[in-house]
């Protein structure tokens, strides 16, 4: 897998600009800058559902949705490039996998939503009150944005993370046996 | 703050959470100052403001935070005073646009506001760019070097 990704990394250039002077914090900016798209578009349309500034017509907040989306796939793209540049760094760290499985839930929770209630929100009017369950899912998708960002800032803080990993405590006590 | 991992960590963390929080909510505003969503109520948008001060004010207790724990390498920074510059004229932005449209829903948008918004995403851009760059571009971490 590492070595998968590391030829990736160098057929594409992707490696060169990463290890230019510049390249990675270029990349870490514009990864940054697709969260804050995403937490200003799919953020607030979540609070909106959880009822803040609810004189706001939802179905007029979702148009920025495709915004939050580029967001995303800014997010998508350069954290390919951090993850095909220096795969060792990232694939064994619980960091990036809690992030993943925070984006994971995101997804589920997203896909579920557009599949059950999307369309009863979005054909409300302006101060209409919104379902229990609309409430939850934006909670969940808000929490787990939230803890995106947090994750993302424990990939490069705790390195190794044993005192906040709870499921690296048995690799550690199996390697110290 | 230092030699504490918890609260340094939490700071950073709470740095990058409010940042996402005042960037986010100032993009949303200025993207439908510009145009996008035209018929989503800049006046009701505006209301998210009130989130976007209590954000702001975590930057900026979170970013003392950060100082304090390594003054020398962000004062001797110019970077440092880019991005604390593009915050506070950022901010200052948010404040003028805040109070032209929050809860005047008949007002129109005119071209000096369209200006301010195209201005805000720069200064924004600015700001989290500077705020990345900040760790790679110190070249002094201690003030105990000098000593």
């Amino acid at each position: 897998m590492i070595d998968f990704l590391l030829n990736f990394s160098q057929a594409t250039g992707i490696y060169a600009f990463m290890n230019s002077p510049w390249g990675w914090p270029i990349a870490e900016s514009i990864h940054f800058f697709g969260l804050c798209l995403l937490i200003g578009t799919v953020g607030l349309f979540d609070l909106r559902m959880m009822g803040f500034a609810n004189e706001i017509t939802l179905s007029e907040l979702h148009r920025l949705i495709p915004i939050g989306v580029a967001g995303y796939l800014l997010n998508v793209i350069t954290g390919t490039m951090f993850l095909s540049t220096a795969p060792d760094q990232y694939l064994y760290n619980p960091a990036v996998q809690s992030k993943l499985f925070f984006m994971l839930i995101a997804g589920i929770n997203m896909l579920f939503f557009y599949a059950t209630t999307a369309a009863d929100v979005k054909s409300g009017a302006g101060a209409s009150p919104v379902i229990l369950r609309a409430k939850m899912m934006a909670g969940i998708s808000l929490a787990c944005w939230c803890a995106v960002i947090v994750c993302g800032r424990l990939i490069t803080y705790y390195r190794p993370p044993y005192h906040w990993c709870l499921w690296c405590l048995s690799t550690v006590s199996s390697r110290s046996n | 703050m230092r030699e504490s991992g918890v609260a340094f960590f939490s700071s950073l963390t709470l740095h990058s959470l409010a940042m996402a929080f005042v960037v986010g909510i100032n993009f949303a505003v200025a993207l439908r100052l510009v145009g996008i969503a035209p018929r989503l109520e800049i006046s009701a948008l505006c209301r998210f403001y009130a989130i976007h001060w209590y954000a702001a004010a975590l930057i900026f207790i979170s970013g003392a935070a950060l100082l304090l724990a390594y003054p020398a390498k962000a004062l001797t920074n110019p970077v440092f005073y880019i991005k604390l510059c593009a915050v506070v004229i950022g901010l200052l932005i948010s404040k003028r646009i805040q109070s032209t449209f929050l809860n005047k829903p008949k007002i129109s948008i005119d071209s000096a506001s369209i200006k301010l918004a195209y201005i805000s995403i720069a200064l924004w851009i600015i700001t989290l760019t500077a705020g990345r760059f900040l760790a790679y571009t110190h070249s002094i971490l201690l003030a105990s070097r000098f000593y």
